[in-house]
């Protein structure tokens, strides 16, 4: 179950990272970076 | 069509992924301190220093292991065990643990305090509620931090939440609720960490051959059992001692008998597997309730909040509160005023099991001197 539920998790991580490096409008980097804070504490277990 | 993006964006891409991996690490960092524990000070009288593991040795190396400190008199009497911290942002319950623990001396008996019986509980705080981390106490040298946590379990150390959860006393309650300590008595040696914890405490209660035990607890102004001693059925005569003890003080309490249709709870399911007399304390406590306003460090120790002068003057409250608020200092005085006055009934009632502890504070003390000056100062 928890490897799942990491790899689901680095999933959606490495889509986000892929995403904000492709997107060429700040305003949407700067939303994918901010989602991308949350996903990498969630990646990580840590709260 | 070009497709490529422009190296602009991809340079300001990367920039922003380096300062959202920042962020996340100063937030872990941030995060993962709260999984420290606060320095208690026991004194000289300690006699033994366990851990909760050493009644269950499943929780070693695990969330749900937590301090036991166990002070032994002389001469040989009853057995005490005082609980705090079972819902961590209840904060008079814990902090009441601390005062005693750090002023103990027993000299005929024996007394154990776990202040923080739901460890886990203290690593992190409720979502959405925007709570403060930690809150401070000045002393006479300093200021004495502590956290403020959450009600359950850290959903990290003990996840997937059932739909349903069914506790080992056959309550049905919400998925959430397996995370909550006291709705986990007696626990079960195979359960998820909380019902483990849960079974460690009545191993706890077994091998250290607990006569009484005290649970500590705070309630929402709006919720009805509040300045109340819960007890089990067996304890109804010394509860009604303890009563008068108090009211003969100046303090008013209520008396609340542990229901046979809630299960889970520390006062029916001690009382019942443990066959010792068994209570539960609840002071009121505005810093956890549905209706306060910002949520600071000041509420938890001042207890003053606006909303609910508002609710107590719209009759929606089960207590008196008003601009004065209901501070930290007289939530935990209650406590240590109850807990004192157990004793004195419970010495009436079983002269041959007596407990002679000395170096409490007076209630009317901690009142007006504040908490801190009852603590040992910071190191």
């Amino acid at each position: 179950m928890a490897l799942i539920y990491h790899l689901i998790v680095f999933y959606i991580t490495l889509n986000l990272a892929v995403y904000l490096l492709r997107e060429k409008r700040l305003r949407w980097q700067a939303s994918a970076a901010v989602v991308l804070v949350m996903f990498l504490l969630r990646l990580f277990l840590i709260k | 069509m070009n497709r490529a993006v422009p190296r602009r964006s991809t340079g300001r891409g990367v920039l922003l992924l380096i300062a959202a991996a920042a962020v996340a690490v100063m937030s872990g960092i941030d995060f993962r301190s709260l999984h420290r524990g606060d320095p208690l000070y026991p004194p000289d009288s300690l006699s033994r220093h366990r851990h909760l593991s050493d009644y269950f040795p499943r929780l070693r190396h695990t969330a749900g292991d937590t301090d036991v400190y166990i002070f032994e008199g002389e001469k040989p009497g009853g057995h005490l065990l005082i609980l705090g911290g079972t819902h961590p942002n209840e904060p008079a319950g814990f902090i009441a643990t601390v005062v005693l623990l750090e002023n103990t001396r027993v000299a005929r008996g024996k007394v154990v305090i776990v202040p923080q019986a739901n460890r886990s509980g203290f690593t992190h705080n409720d979502p959405f509620e925007g709570n403060p981390q930690r809150f401070a106490i000045p002393t006479g040298a300093g200021e004495r931090w502590f956290r403020y946590g959450s009600r359950l379990t850290n959903p990290v150390h003990q996840w997937p939440d059932p739909a349903l959860h069914v506790n080992p006393s056959g309550q049905k309650l919400a998925g959430a609720e397996a995370r909550n300590l006291n709705r986990s008595y007696p626990g079960r040696r195979g359960g998820g960490l909380t019902e483990q914890v849960a079974f460690a405490v009545m191993q706890l209660l077994d091998q250290e051959r607990i006569d009484m035990a005290v649970d500590l607890h705070e309630a929402a102004p709006e919720y009805p059992v509040i300045n109340a001693i819960v007890f089990h059925s067996r304890s109804a005569e010394l509860a009604a001692m303890t009563l008068m003890e108090l009211q003969l003080a100046g303090m008013d309490f209520r008396l609340e008998e542990s229901p046979l249709n809630l299960r889970g709870l520390s006062h029916r399911e001690w009382g019942d597997h443990a066959g010792i007399h068994a209570f539960l304390l609840e002071s009121a406590n505005a810093s956890h309730g549905r209706l306060k306003g910002r949520p600071s460090q000041d509420l938890i120790l001042l207890g003053k909040d606006k909303n609910y002068v508002k609710a107590a003057e719209l009759g929606r409250l089960f207590v008196s509160f008003d601009e004065r608020g209901i501070p930290l200092k007289a939530r935990v005085a209650r406590h240590i005023a109850a807990i004192k006055s157990l004793l004195v009934g419970w010495e009436q009632l079983h002269p041959d099991l007596g407990l002679t502890v000395t170096g409490w504070p007076d209630a009317g003390a901690v009142r007006a001197d504040g908490i801190g000056r009852f603590l040992h100062p910071p190191q």
